[in-house]
């Protein structure tokens, strides 16, 4: 299944002389379950320089989050198997690094937020001692109190002294968010991993984190890789968009291409679901169906029974990523003939 | 935190007023009393017979005498006993010690070894040794407290190696008092090991299952998310939280504890509150009766009260609510 | 996160889901099977046991047991003599009788109803007894009176579920569903209930009817004991569980009906709390059986001559005894295995239902 070929970086900085701080070939992971492999991530291949931002996009089931944890290598194993592929963060093999090795990259390079802060962070412990752990593994010389008074500052949190020794139920989801970020943010990581960071916050407080993010990106000089399925909030934040759907990647392009001219089926689909704020009112128009369940994957283009525009041949014949104009990736039949 | 724990002591009253009351109603429509069996005797007159009821207050309605016992017993008096001719408050107490000493020495130990093998088989899970944990744990969930408390007496009279019952030596008062110490802790061993036998298997289930839902938390994926090495994830931030709910289940498990040291002290002749109810029930002592129950009902709510502020104390969203 | 954890490809009823779950949990299936065994053969004690619980042979007091030897390939057992007074036996070498199946033996009853005199096996020959597990004090057969007993210990579990949470769950979900002053007062009692350490409640309660009565009586009055004590936590269970499907749809919908607050918590409510009380009385059987063993070892349960498990462990509490015939303990063998039994086919129950653990 070695089919995709692998997307060019967006970014000038050519592959061989450094590295890209995040490079994924083909990566397969699959869910063991009663014996059985369900394929959840299938050849998914991305790459992302430092200081960009990119998005990945799709509904809920699609491989997104697999695929992001799987960068620091989060994902619970068993139930999870990788089946082939590699994680280059900085040019060596997430895959086959030693439990020591993993843990370095894990925060030092890469930190996470996610999208239950509630959750997220340890009930017992106050939220001032959270983020100076982080300190303290990553950059001891800093772990200090005065150090996370400026983390709670940077990330907006007013009073900060009074916050140091709260617990994370004492906060509001937003403010828990701000907790979240300060802590990824302690480790001075290269990449920022936010999975659906806003999802399970009120309107209101999802702009204002997704400012937060919009700000810091601008402050401090670091990679974003944002997971979401609300393609609303895409075009503020992301330089590049990937669209997923079960377990392959789409549609890839520059958010500003992929949201003027959406190419694949599906991306209208989903661009079609979103209600917009200015421009023209249209019907909004929820996708058919569901996206198949993990093991009985279509064949052929796997949005096919769900797609507005299949024709028969969409049912057999195997979809590839292809380039159809520079930087803009598409799976889907109707482009590769 | 102040208010918690007066509320909650508060609580405690009511139901202990609940529980004598209920246990006075329950005794005074069991079937005669402790002169019964004196009235088969030809050689007391029935005058007499009457003057020795009305003596212990056994002419009067069952309201008169919960009054006069209620009002005894908020002074912690529990009047004289009219089967062992004693005062009643010395022999409940140095029963409850013996109870509370039972109980608790079983808790300290089921639970240092039950918590540790349960964080273990957490950890190991699935492997051939965890199996075996569960398996060994299923048989001591199973084993009849009446049946182990046998088998150790038959342990002990065949090894002589510890005394088959009883609370102490029949030498006792002759004993120095560090001999005396030596001499109840002797006695004290196998009673322990029989109730913490049947309390451990218990713990250890809850403690794996808790830690194996914990580590299936997201905080759980944040601190290794963090980079912190996968001891400190499991013992710093997983066992952290799932010791929580086992503080809980020490509550509930309270009863069952009491209610396995009532087997305990019957079958072994451990003197406690059980073993006390037993005599007191057949001897027809019916208030020696409610103050035995009271006095474990006592046990088991404080000991809830107990468990309800540890929690309190490991959890903040419960303390700072 | 969302996409763990895999969703099974072919969407199952959740009774479906449920039974292929139970059946993929090797102990429980074993617990189940081993329960059906053990309710047979209780249902025909009488048949199976060689000799009536009451048959009495002050001739064989603590007669040792009588391992089954091979006479060619016909098994066999072999005759014992009374060394000395009181009671050592010993084998009497190549002394053999063959066993014989379906021989005539005591009358008994089956069911209930049926008179009959044929029993699995025996040898037919009152110079030759069989006691595989040993004989009593009164030298009465031990396996007998422990396959007799069984007929207590495994029906007076089943009764009380049926009884308490019966009680517990009209209790509970009246409770409820109606709130308010109802709720407050059940539930106080409930609370009362609870913070008496168990055995203390039973043994007060068992006082308060007199001691000597049948042991039918007995029988009766033990799981009347059990359940009322019982009933109060499966009531309180049911209650947080009716508190919430009150606010359901199907529920508001029944009761803009204006159908009747009883008929909606049996109708409505209830069938929802069917998987908890199903795991729940599986595993709640034991408490049962305990209870009555506790009973009846301390002299207030089930009375001579009758079996049960806990009057025949009562045999036992002389601990001479207990070191010259250890065999006496066989019907705590029996409890352990029935009681272990129970609690893995509970804990199968209890995974299976519980989608999360798969």
């Amino acid at each position: 299944m070695s089919s995709a070929s692998s997307p060019a970086p967006s970014n000038a900085t050519s592959a061989d002389a450094t590295p890209p701080l995040l490079d994924i070939r083909d990566l397969r992971l699959d869910f063991m379950k009663d014996g059985r492999a369900l394929r959840a991530v299938d050849g998914v291949s991305l790459r992302l320089g430092a200081g960009e931002a990119l998005c990945l996009v799709g509904e809920s089931g699609c491989g997104k989050s697999v695929t992001a944890l799987s960068i620091a290598r989060l994902v619970p194993s068993p139930p999870a198997r990788y089946a082939g592929g590699e994680i280059r963060v900085n040019g060596s093999d997430v895959l086959k690094m030693s439990p020591r090795e993993l843990r370095a990259i894990r925060g030092g390079v890469v930190s996470y937020i996610f999208q239950e802060p509630g959750s997220s962070l340890n009930p017992v412990f106050r939220v001032g001692a959270q983020i100076l752990e982080s300190l303290k593994l990553h950059r001891p010389e800093a772990a200090n109190e005065e150090e996370v008074l400026r983390l709670l500052r940077l990330v907006g949190i007013p009073a900060p002294e009074s916050r140091l020794r709260d617990y994370p139920h004492q906060l509001s989801g937003g403010m828990q968010q701000r907790i979240m970020i300060a802590m990824a943010l302690a480790s001075h990581p290269r990449l920022l991993v936010a999975d659906e960071p806003t999802t399970a916050l009120d309107v209101t407080i999802q702009a204002q984190i997704i400012e937060l993010l919009r700000e810091l990106r601008r402050q401090i000089q670091m990679s974003l890789l944002l997971i979401t399925h609300n393609l609303g909030i895409v075009g503020d934040l992301a330089d590049r968009v990937a669209v997923m759907y079960a377990g392959q990647i789409v549609e890839l392009a520059p958010s500003h291409t992929l949201l003027s001219r959406p190419l694949h089926p599906y991306t209208r689909a989903l661009m079609n679901s979103v209600p917009k704020l200015k421009g023209q009112v249209g019907r909004l128009s929820a996708i058919p169906g569901n996206v198949p369940n993990l093991g009985s994957f279509p064949e052929g283009c796997r949005f096919h029974p769900r797609c507005p525009q299949a024709r028969p041949d969409c049912s057999t014949q195997s979809t590839q990523l292809l380039e159809v104009e520079p930087s803009h990736w598409v799976r889907c039949p109707y482009w590769s003939t | 935190m102040w208010t918690f724990t007066v509320k909650r002591l508060l609580h405690l009253i009511p139901i202990l007023l609940g529980v004598s009351l209920l246990t006075f109603l329950l005794m005074s429509l069991t079937p005669g009393d402790y002169f019964t069996e004196l009235a088969q005797n030809p050689q007391i007159s029935p005058q007499k017979l009457a003057e020795l009821r009305a003596k212990a207050h056994l002419d009067r309605p069952w309201y008169v005498r919960y009054g006069y016992w209620l009002s005894n017993a908020v002074r912690l008096d529990f009047g004289y006993s009219i089967a062992y001719k004693i005062q009643a408050s010395e022999l409940i107490f140095s029963r409850l010690w013996n109870t509370f000493l039972l109980s608790l020495s079983a808790s300290v130990l089921a639970w240092s070894i039950a918590v540790p093998l349960g964080i273990w088989a957490a950890v190991h899970k699935d492997s051939v040794a965890d199996r075996a944990c569960s398996l060994i744990a299923f048989a001591g969930l199973s084993i009849p407290e009446v049946l182990l408390a046998l088998l150790a007496l038959m342990f002990a009279a065949s090894t002589h190696w510890f005394p088959v019952g009883g609370a102490q030596g029949a030498t006792f008062d002759l004993l120095t008092p560090w001999e005396q110490f030596c001499d109840r802790a002797h006695h004290l061993v196998l009673p322990t090991l029989v109730l913490a036998a049947s309390e451990l298997a218990g713990i250890m289930r809850q403690m794996r299952s808790n830690l194996l839902d914990t580590l299936r938390a997201e905080f759980v994926t944040t601190a290794r998310a963090k980079g912190l090495p996968e001891g400190w994830v499991i013992y710093k931030h997983a066992v952290r939280n799932a010791i929580n709910p086992l503080l809980t289940m020490f509550g509930y498990s309270l009863a069952g504890l009491l209610s396995g040291a009532f087997i305990v002290e019957n079958v072994m002749s451990w003197p406690g509150l059980g073993r006390l109810t037993m005599e007191s029930l057949s001897k027809k002592d019916h208030e020696l009766v409610v103050a035995s129950v009271v006095m474990a009902t006592a046990l088991l709510v404080i000991g809830n009260f107990v468990a309800d502020l540890l929690l309190a104390w490991s959890d903040p969203r419960i303390r700072l609510k | 996160m969302s996409s763990l954890p895999p969703q099974p490809s072919t969407p199952l009823s959740p009774w479906g889901l449920f039974w292929k779950r139970l059946r993929r949990h090797r102990t429980a299936v074993a617990g189940g099977i081993l329960l059906i065994f053990l309710y047979g053969v209780s249902l025909l004690a009488g048949f199976v046991s060689p000799y009536r619980y009451d048959h009495l042979d002050k001739e064989r007091s603590f007669h040792s047991p009588t391992p089954v030897r091979f006479s060619g390939f016909w098994p066999a057992v072999e005759r014992f003599r009374k060394v000395s007074d009181p009671a050592t036996y010993e084998a009497v070498a190549g002394d053999l009788k063959p066993l014989k199946f379906l021989v005539e033996g005591e009358d008994y009853t089956l069911f209930g109803l049926l008179h009959l005199k044929r029993h699995l096996f025996g040898t037919g020959d009152p110079d030759y007894p069989v006691y595989l597990l040993g004989a009593d004090q009164f030298g009465r057969d031990i396996l007998s009176r422990v396959l007799y007993g069984s007929q207590v210990s495994l029906s007076i579990g089943i009764i009380g579920i049926t009884l308490s949470f019966s009680l517990g769950m009209l209790i509970g979900g009246i409770s409820g569903y109606v709130g308010g002053t109802t709720d407050t007062l059940t539930m106080r009692a409930c609370e009362l209930i609870m913070s008496i350490p168990g055995l203390y409640l039973i043994m007060a309660l068992r006082s308060v009817f007199p001691s000597s009565l049948s042991s039918t009586q007995v029988y009766l009055l033990i799981i009347v004991i059990l359940s009322f004590i019982r009933w109060a936590s499966s009531a309180r269970v049911i209650r947080g569980m009716a508190l919430s499907l009150r606010e359901r749809q199907y529920v508001l919908a029944a009761k803009s009906l204006g159908q009747t607050p009883l008929r909606i918590v049996v109708r409505h409510i209830l069938p929802g709390t069917f998987s908890y009380v199903i795991v729940a009385a599986t595993l709640s059987i034991p408490y049962y059986i305990l209870g009555e063993v506790v009973l009846s070892y301390l002299n207030v349960g089930i009375q001579e001559p009758e079996a049960s498990w806990g009057l025949m462990l009562n045999a036992a509490q002389n601990y001479q005894y207990l070191q010259d015939y250890p065999w006496l303990l066989a019907p705590g063998g029996a409890i352990f295995v029935t009681v272990l039994a129970f609690n893995f086919l509970g804990d199968g129950l209890r995974d299976a239902a519980d989608a999360k653990a798969g």
